[in-house]
């Protein structure tokens, strides 16, 4: 049997993986994360991990080089790569949100909306059929209201804490954000019979979670 | 927009180099023996159509097409598929002549790619076409020889998965009463989004026979224990499907490499009947894929049935072992005195089924790295100095 091959982004999104996975009934060895390795291996379970930036996750699916990854929705929409998505894990849940100085309106002339995410800031204004200039940063996207780079900014929000801390509010919210397990649709065809039951037991185990 | 560099081709245009030309050579012709065998004749389509005709008809997104416009205004695209072209020339011409009609093709398709490398622009399809007939049998041929050329060409691990745009559709029809719910959930299958079907159906206050059908056909419920289970899909339609499967299922071709999956669908909204994906271990993306097309020929006058297939000869190459013919390539070094007897030893060289190159020595700076490139050195100039 082959191995199934699984892109992860680092840190609390793959110990919440892998803990759903342990709940799904997989057997994975207790010390996995290793920071220095970038390929996991578990051949008792034939399963083998990626460990990547979660922008790239989608990239190594999309290429089927993974046939799995546990990517977030803000990745996913941000990038609309031909994968598909097989379970909402309902881990690391955010929301994508406008927010900028209080008590502000955006400029007439020129608006502008500094974000990490482009695409799907695009997408947001044009539904709402305004014509916003978008500028990218990669990082601490909250400086670009509190400096006058922009009026606006289009970012993930869990707890509220960085806007708060900031002085920022949030205007609107966008689209809230899991974490999804996603798969290469060759894989899901090839590798069928084991992608469809690791994600109906994973879909088991998000429930029991749940309830 | 940056300097364009003189070694930089178009976004997504590929050159084929001799070693991959070669292998390519080879595929190709195997290919073209099995098709012509089984009764296709290969047809060759302009790379130029107009925009208003198989530009919109080809079902693909129009950022996908390159345009332009002739000496007289009208506004061109280069041929994005193969089909519509086939479709075009069968309407206004073959079918008249000959009906039902089979035919093959093997050309590049263009299709304008918006972002990163590794996806070609430019890319070659080989492709059947089944004119005339609407018979369960002409589907069952048409997969019969998607998988037999498979085979031919040396591909073992590979996997059909084949639904029916008839089934999904009345599906969608009868279990989802709102049209625009409906067209939701298809854009869900289409994208093959699973989670947004679970959301959308978790949202659903009152009983949602469309999800209870999902999770039936996404749990590997066989296609009888379907159409049993929800007797309103049972149309005519599907029961040809269920007839093509029957079919199949006795093919020697087939054996163990097709799946039925009803939620399979395919972006190109031109199919009406069974509609298949082809995927071989290894590449990343999808071989081909085929279908019953019914409507299409209606887009230019003629209501004849039509089903095909169509293979992506990129991925094809990236999977299979590549079966180079042994042959050994002589290098003849010759002097400019020496040539006649050159080409005497080079003709009889060939006579073996050898390459042969004749190069005048002098001619070549660094012999070292050229001869790299051959098997064989014969030097006519030792000697002669």
């Amino acid at each position: 049997m082959d191995f199934l091959t699984i892109a992860m982004p680092k840190g609390r999104i793959f110990e919440e993986a892998l803990e759903l996975l342990a709940a799904a009934g997989y057997q994975l060895p207790e010390e996995m994360e290793d920071s220095r390795k970038l390929i996991v291996e578990v051949p008792e379970e034939k399963l083998r991990f990626i460990l990547a930036k979660p922008m790239d996750v989608p990239v190594y699916v999309e290429h089927g080089v993974a046939d799995l990854g546990v990517a977030g929705k803000d990745v996913l929409l941000e990038q609309q790569r031909s994968v598909m998505e097989l379970v909402d894990l309902k881990i690391s849940y955010c929301y994508m949100a406008t927010a900028g100085l209080p008590d502000t309106k955006m400029n007439d002339v020129a608006p502008r909306v500094a974000t990490k995410y482009p695409s799907i800031a695009t997408s947001f204004y044009k539904e709402k059929g305004e014509q916003v200039e978008i500028i990218e940063l990669n990082g601490s996207i909250e400086l670009a209201p509190m400096i006058g780079l922009a009026d606006r900014i289009v970012d993930i929000v869990s707890t509220g804490r960085t806007l708060k801390e900031n002085g920022l509010v949030e205007y609107e919210k966008i689209v809230d954000i899991t974490s999804r397990l996603i798969a290469n649709p060759v894989s899901y065809r090839i590798k069928q019979q084991r992608i469809r039951e690791m994600a109906k037991r994973l879909r088991e185990a998000v429930e029991a979670e749940v309830e | 927009m940056s300097i364009i560099q003189p070694f930089e081709k178009p976004l997504g245009m590929r050159d084929t180099l001799p070693k991959l030309y070669t292998h390519h050579q080879t595929l190709r012709t195997r290919a073209m023996s099995y098709i012509t065998k089984n009764g296709y004749e290969f047809i060759q389509t302009p790379s130029l159509e107009y925009f208003e005709t198989i530009g919109k008809i080809s079902a693909l997104d129009e950022a996908a097409l390159f345009k332009l416009v002739d000496n007289q205004g009208e506004m061109l695209v280069l041929r994005p598929d193969l089909t519509t072209p086939i479709a075009r020339v069968a309407a206004a011409k073959l079918l008249k002549e000959k009906n039902p009609l089979r035919l093959a093709y093997n050309s590049t398709v263009f299709r304008a790619q918006q972002r990163e490398g590794g996806r070609p622009a430019e890319f070659e399809q080989l492709g059947l076409e089944l004119l005339g007939d609407t018979s369960a049998l002409a589907d069952s041929e048409i997969l019969r020889l998607a998988a037999g050329l498979l085979r031919e060409l040396g591909l073992e691990d590979f996997t059909i998965t084949i639904g029916h745009a008839g089934l999904i559709n009345q599906a969608l029809e009868t279990l989802i009463p709102s049209a625009e719910e409906q067209q939701r959930v298809r854009e869900f299958l289409v994208e093959k989004n699973f989670v947004s079907i679970d959301r959308w159906a978790a949202d659903y206050k009152q009983s949602n026979p469309f999800y209870a059908f999902f999770q039936e056909a996404i749990g590997g419920t066989s296609l009888k224990d379907l159409l049993q289970a929800f007797p309103e899909l049972a149309t005519d339609e599907t029961k040809q499907f269920v007839s093509v499967i029957e079919t199949i299922e006795t093919l020697p071709e087939l054996k163990n490499v097709f799946q039925v999956d009803p939620l399979v669908v395919s972006h190109m909204h031109y199919y009406t009947g069974m509609v298949f994906e082809v995927y071989g271990a290894g590449s990343g993306f999808p071989l081909g894929n085929g279908g019953r097309y019914d409507d299409l020929l209606k887009q230019f006058g003629t209501e004849v049935g039509a089903t095909g297939f169509s293979i992506r000869i990129d991925h094809l190459l990236e999977i299979l072992p590549t079966s180079t013919e042994p042959v050994t390539r002589r290098l003849l070094y010759t002097t400019q005195s020496m040539y006649a007897k050159a080409l005497d030893l080079a003709a009889e060289y060939k006579q073996q089924g050898e390459f042969v190159t004749i190069q005048l020595k002098q001619a070549v700076q660094d012999t070292e790295s050229f001869e790299k490139n051959f098997d064989q050195v014969t030097d006519l100039t030792e000697g002669e100095l």
